[in-house]
């Protein structure tokens, strides 16, 4: 490991926040479409919800990207050859690949937004609908939840792929990380807009619940194998505020909490739904945590 | 076939005239970091003072191609000790991890083997800052692109060598055909190897698949900052997508458990009551 490996400079407020909110859009999503998959009409308003918040988020998205270049006008070189204007595609670099994931992702993300407003009659018909009313829904979710993992899990290969000591050190934990902190902040989602909308009376949510803890386990067995694989070069997350974000909010705030919390409400209370307003309290912490984790993640290997 | 420069550092004397040849040559202005306006004074004073020996760059970057580094090796009461010098810059590697991650083809290796970034097709995304395993490139501010060492890509392409080989006064930097290079870095090694030199070893014959611009040092290549272990990062990205991918199939599974298992059995209990 090399200490003299520049930092990139990447914002937290630019970069940090869109791994959070792509996070949670993509994490929304492949849930929306896991539950239609798996589920049955129960599990309809919680893929419903989830298709409801994956496209706003993600139209969020490219603005904060862009906004992180150096020459914010050139973005379209991600997707086009400057030169040749053909599409291009480096398949070694992360960021690459993820800028046409994040493309699809928005356009599975659009076509499922449509087909909410269709089916719950706010629109006569979608627009282009023609172009693609024969494709069954369940297939184009597919595509775009796989554009979704992809969205969510490449934010965090990007920093494994570097050769900045802390990043090179997390190998190869951060993707899979991510992936498990979009599941866990794209439920926090879905439940907060359902809880909004006044649709917690749902079936279907004993089974969400449980996917949910089920993905907190995995994003709390991640986080702890990161730190101790990285060994003494995970110090950067061990001082300072950048360990008060990582430990206070991203591990404690954002996982521990609620699982235990949700734990303890299901024995005390004999129900597996938490309490309504402690659920909402609980799913904003998760969103708090997991933007907490982005940060100092991004953080984390941008000190000396 | 592939032009470098061997940097023989045994007979650098830390002149800096490579600094000087590159910035002019390549027409770099000084580094904003380095100078702050004084208001007493009401001009712009240097500030660049390293505090580490005669170092006055600090680290390459986007103005800064070429860095002349200074190790001193003294005992504790300085009766006995040695400079060590090296002139340092980009490496032009073989598997080069800022080729390898720039998402725009904006960094490309052109015939001569050299890795050059076109300044009108950077869009100052900030990836190989990082990649690079040596620290080399750096973003400027006033252009919003990465810069770094083209290997003097105007002068090779018309017949000439590196400005900085072109400007050493000691034959320390020498440019030229990379096989060519090798032959003569092993002829010099031995001749140091016979004179007593037993720690003297050359850097740069498999290092990140061979670096166009390697290094004659004196003492182990850390003493020179120059990392022995190098890992081009891309090499992680084959294990990296497949723990990522794994992450991703055991949400499935954790989703197939949660709402099909559990959903049905709850449908049960509802029958029951």
């Amino acid at each position: 490991m090399n200490p003299e490996v520049h930092m990139p400079g990447w914002e937290w407020y630019y970069v940090a926040m869109y791994f959070f909110i792509a996070g949670i859009s993509a994490g929304a999503y492949f849930i929306g479409t896991l539950a239609e998959l798996f589920g049955d009409d129960r599990h309809r308003e919680i893929s419903r919800t989830g298709f409801y918040i994956a496209f706003p988020l993600i139209l969020l998205t490219p603005p904060l990207l862009i906004a992180d270049l150096g020459r914010p006008e050139r973005f379209w070189h991600l997707l086009f050859h400057a030169k040749s204007g053909i599409p291009y595609m480096n398949f070694q670099s992360p960021l690459s690949v993820g800028s046409w994931a994040l493309l699809l992702f928005g356009t599975m993300a659009f076509l499922s937004f449509l087909d909410n407003l269709v089916s719950e009659g706010k629109l006569q018909s979608a627009p282009f609908a023609k172009a693609y009313s024969r494709i069954p829904r369940k297939w184009y979710a597919v595509v775009g939840s796989i554009a979704g993992f992809f969205v969510a899990g490449y934010t965090g290969v990007i920093l494994n792929i570097t050769a900045r000591p802390f990043w090179a050190a997390t190998n190869p934990l951060v993707g899979a990380l991510f992936i498990a902190s979009a599941a866990s902040s794209g439920a926090a989602a879905i439940y907060l807009v359902m809880a909004w909308r006044k649709k917690l009376t749902d079936p279907g949510l004993p089974g969400f619940d449980l996917f949910d803890r089920l993905a907190k386990i995995l994003e709390l067995f991640l986080a702890v194998a990161m730190v101790v694989l990285a060994g003494k070069y995970a110090a950067p997350l061990m001082k300072g505020i950048t360990a008060v974000m990582f430990w206070g909010g991203a591990v404690l705030l954002g996982i521990v909490l609620p699982l235990a919390a949700g734990w303890y409400a299901t024995r005390t209370a004999g129900s597996p739904i938490p309490a309504e307003r402690l659920a909402t309290v609980l799913a904003v912490l998760v969103l708090v945590g997991s933007v907490l984790l982005r940060i100092s993640m991004v953080h984390a290997g941008q000190v000396q | 076939m592939a032009k470098g420069m061997f940097v023989d550092t045994s007979i650098c004397t830390g002149c800096k005239a490579c600094q000087v040849a590159c910035k002019e040559w390549n027409a770099l202005p000084h580094e904003p970091g380095h100078f702050r306006f004084d208001p007493v004074e009401k001009r712009p004073v240097a500030v660049n003072f390293t505090g580490d020996s005669y170092d006055n760059t600090g680290a390459l970057g986007a103005t800064d191609w070429r860095r002349v580094r200074f190790i001193e090796q003294f005992s504790e009461d300085r009766s006995r000790g040695r400079w060590l010098f090296s002139s340092d810059s980009c490496k032009h590697c073989n598997d080069a991890g800022c080729l390898n991650a720039c998402p725009t083809g904006a960094i490309v290796r052109t015939g001569l083997g050299n890795v050059f970034i076109q300044q009108d097709v950077c869009i100052g995304c900030k990836y190989c800052i990082p990649s690079c395993p040596y620290g080399v490139i750096s973003l400027s501010e006033a252009t919003g692109t990465v810069h770094k060492c083209t290997l003097c890509n105007d002068r090779i392409h018309n017949g000439l060598g590196t400005a900085c080989a072109k400007a050493c006064p000691t034959g320390s930097i020498s440019f030229g055909e990379v096989a060519e290079l090798r032959k003569a870095a092993d002829k010099r090694l031995a001749q140091l190897k016979s004179l007593g030199h037993a720690e003297a070893n050359i850097y740069g014959y498999k290092e990140a698949g061979g670096l166009n611009v390697f290094y004659l040092f004196l003492d182990r290549p850390q003493v020179y900052g120059q990392t022995e272990s190098v890992v081009v990062p891309q090499k992680r990205l084959p294990v990296s997508s497949a723990v990522a991918i794994a992450g991703a199939l055991a949400l499935g599974g954790a989703a197939l458990v949660s709402f099909r298992e559990r959903g049905s059995r709850e449908t049960d209990e509802e029958v029951k009551k």
